[in-house]
């Protein structure tokens, strides 16, 4: 069916396809200049998703439609510059410049160990031609509207691979830096883990300015990474998304898991006017585990957005999820977790937990924790909360002469925290922590 | 005088609870509040030690010549008075160490004294786990956060040990505590008992009181104390129960 699109999703879905369409002419890949085609058509038959689509109902796009987003070179980035974003931990680090790849900034990635590769995506794509798995998932990819958009104008990002038994010793640091406002840093990786093989990674999104210059430009980011897990791989990953008040963030992952493997992910929200956030798991063998958690702070206008679908595909598995999110000013807070266990999936363990502090009066949380099962003999729940600080809390804090400032920080504090401290390595967990306690000290200001 | 309490009114949810009690306390007294259910002697309590869904509407409170009404829950905690609660609150995620290191440190900013570090506070707070017979480890837990009901009143009283307040109130500190937990809870109390330290001890049943042994006794009904006496009140009661009292109360 033909969907009605409003005169100024109009107008953004030409500006993008037109902006595809430069990207197809530069690009001596047929095989990727398929898959842009066929995302043109696909976006300009469903437009941008309104408050009318059940699952944008309060995530508002107005303000993405509104800006038409470039894609444009990165301006030059010093050393310098991005050290304010490197993590105090030691870590082999991956640098992009408004969604491109930079190989200057980037630590030597020719010398990894054995059995580990890294392409930046550009060279992927050229690389591997027609034959490669690299666009294998589009339809799923495609079901996404912001992974339509990814399709569309898929130009760079990353492709690591590690061989069976390969690991890295050290946590795989990706850096998204937005240098410069209008831009749309649209970013596709693809990650495969071979049998026992064993990865973590940390991801961050940061702006290098707090407003870009000339005007009050906002950026966007668009990420759509895909992971394979074959079996007893082990994955461990953390996100955290730290860009500028102006900004967007769009972020779907795809992560496919074989028998025995674990998939283990933070997500830390703290930038960003619009924000959203998806896991898309397929539990597709036997004595999988899978953990995904989340914390999420938003204060003014902003809206934080963070999606999980897991699907229990075979027998034995085990997900766990705890997300929680302290919302304070107008900010609104939107959570959907969706645990769907096939009528195969049997000794099924499935649980899911979603809590919202709202720290004023204005400010609102939309939750929907969902199960759908299939098996009939699975262990499975989905929880969910919203609330304000207990004031018996702050009353006993209050008693031992702690200042009722101090308390409601206290409390808050441990309350967003919490998920982070199922980070299992010391110094990922330490940085993330501080990262999260930087962005609380900015709202009790 | 530490506390001089005129004719305190109080309510709550509007509704009228404390109906023109009267109560001075001298450095180093222990003082008992007995009473039935419902007559008011958690309010008071809580109107002490300044929670604000209580609201006084008439009468004074002094403490140490200053006028309590005027101060924040914070502020009075600051100055020495200190709740040890009925039911203690759970705080996820608060160690318990870190809240008594900043409830320790704002009580010793109130006393110009400088704060101490987590190192100084180790050892600061040795001394009075012993007292206290704590499980070392509940140091290192969350607020309140799967203790026993035993291991919270006594978390209550080490918070007490370490806070040194000048006016301590216990509103019913010996509910739900079996007998072994309730020694403990009392002999933690005597031991910080002081020339110039103060108890207010709220409870509906004698028997802590037996451990405690207070200096005086009132009796508490409908808002107002009805009778005042020693020790030997403790066992009047046990005898006769409220009704007597109550009974000769309304007579007069």
């Amino acid at each position: 069916m033909q969907r009605k699109i409003s005169p100024v999703a109009k107008q953004a879905v030409a500006h993008y396809i037109a902006q595809s369409e430069l990207l197809n002419e530069q690009c001596n890949s047929a095989a990727l200049q398929q898959v842009r085609t066929q995302a043109q058509a696909l976006l300009t038959e469903q437009g941008f998703p309104t408050q009318r689509d059940e699952n944008w109902q309060y995530t508002r796009l107005t303000g993405f439609v509104q800006n038409h987003f470039d894609i444009k070179p990165a301006l030059p980035v010093t050393s310098e510059q991005i050290r304010q974003f490197m993590p105090d931990f030691p870590v082999i680090m991956v640098v992009f410049v408004d969604g491109w790849f930079n190989e200057g900034l980037s630590d030597d990635l020719e010398s990894l160990p054995n059995g580990v590769i890294y392409e930046s995506f550009r060279d992927a794509a050229d690389i591997v031609g027609e034959s490669s798995k690299l666009y294998d998932r589009e339809k799923e990819i495609n079901k996404e509207p912001f992974g339509v958009l990814n399709s569309l104008l898929m130009a760079d990002g990353f492709y690591l691979q590690l061989a069976n038994n390969a690991s890295l010793e050290l946590p795989f640091f990706v850096l998204h830096i937005q240098t410069r406002g209008n831009q749309m840093s649209n970013v596709r990786n693809r990650i495969e883990l071979g049998e026992n093989a064993e990865l973590t990674l940390v991801e961050r999104y940061v702006s290098l300015v707090e407003t870009f210059e000339g005007e009050n430009l906002s950026a966007c980011t668009n990420v759509v990474t895909e992971i394979e897990l074959a079996k007893y791989a082990r994955f461990k990953q953390v996100v955290m998304q730290e860009q500028n008040d102006n900004a967007f963030y769009f972020n779907n992952q795809f992560i496919e898991q074989a028998d025995n493997s674990s998939f283990n992910t933070f997500y830390g929200a703290l930038g960003s006017q619009l924000s959203r956030h998806q896991n898309h798991i397929f539990m597709n063998g036997e004595h999988i585990e899978s953990q995904q958690n989340s914390a999420c702070l938003a204060k003014d206008n902003q809206t934080v957005d963070s999606r999980t679908d897991t699907q229990h595909n075979d027998v034995w598995g085990n997900s766990q999820q705890l997300h929680k999110y302290v919302l304070t000013d107008s900010a609104v807070g939107v959570f959907n977790g969706m645990i769907r266990v096939d009528q195969k999936a049997q000794k099924t363990d499935g649980q899911m937990d979603n809590k919202n502090l709202l720290l004023s009066d204005v400010a609102k949380m939309d939750t929907k924790p969902q199960l759908e099962i299939y098996a009939d003999d699975v262990k499975c729940s989905h929880g969910s909360a919203s609330g304000q600080i207990d004031k018996n809390q702050i009353f006993y804090l209050q008693a031992r002469g702690i200042r009722r400032a101090e308390a409601v920080k206290m409390i808050t504090h441990a309350f967003l925290l919490e998920p982070a401290e199922l980070i299992t390595n010391d110094k990922v967990r330490h940085w993330v922590t501080d990262r999260l306690s930087a962005g609380l000290a900015r709202i009790h200001q | 005088m530490l506390l001089k309490v005129e004719n305190l009114q109080a309510e709550i949810d509007e509704k009228q609870i404390l109906n023109g009690l009267n109560i001075e306390v001298k450095p180093g007294e222990v003082h008992a509040i007995m009473g039935p259910n419902g007559a008011g002697k958690s309010t008071l309590a809580n109107v002490l030690s300044g929670r604000d869904e209580y609201e006084v509407t008439a009468g004074t409170i002094e403490f140490n010549g200053e006028d309590l009404l005027e101060l924040d829950a914070e502020e009075r905690a600051r100055k020495g008075i200190f709740l040890a609660f009925q039911y203690p609150v759970e705080i996820p995620g608060v160690s318990n160490k870190l809240f008594m290191q900043t409830a320790l440190n704002a009580v010793r900013e109130e006393r110009g004294l400088p704060a101490l570090d987590m190192f100084d506070f180790d050892e600061f707070a040795k001394d009075k786990i012993d007292l206290l017979d704590m499980r070392a480890d509940l140091l290192e837990r969350s607020v309140n956060v799967g203790f026993s009901g035993g291991e919270k009143k006594r978390n209550d009283i080490f918070q007490m040990a370490l806070l040194e307040p000048k006016l301590c109130i216990l509103d019913e500190t010996d509910s739900g505590l079996d007998i072994d937990a309730l020694r403990v809870v009392a002999n933690g109390v005597n031991a910080l008992r002081s020339p110039d330290r103060s108890f207010i001890v709220v409870t509906h049943y004698q028997r802590l009181l037996d451990y405690i042994k207070p200096d005086h006794v009132h009796v508490l009904y409908n808002g107002q104390i009805v009778k005042s006496g020693g020790f030997e009140l403790v066992h009047e009661l046990e005898e006769h129960g409220y009704d007597d009292i109550i009974q000769q109360h309304h007579k007069d």
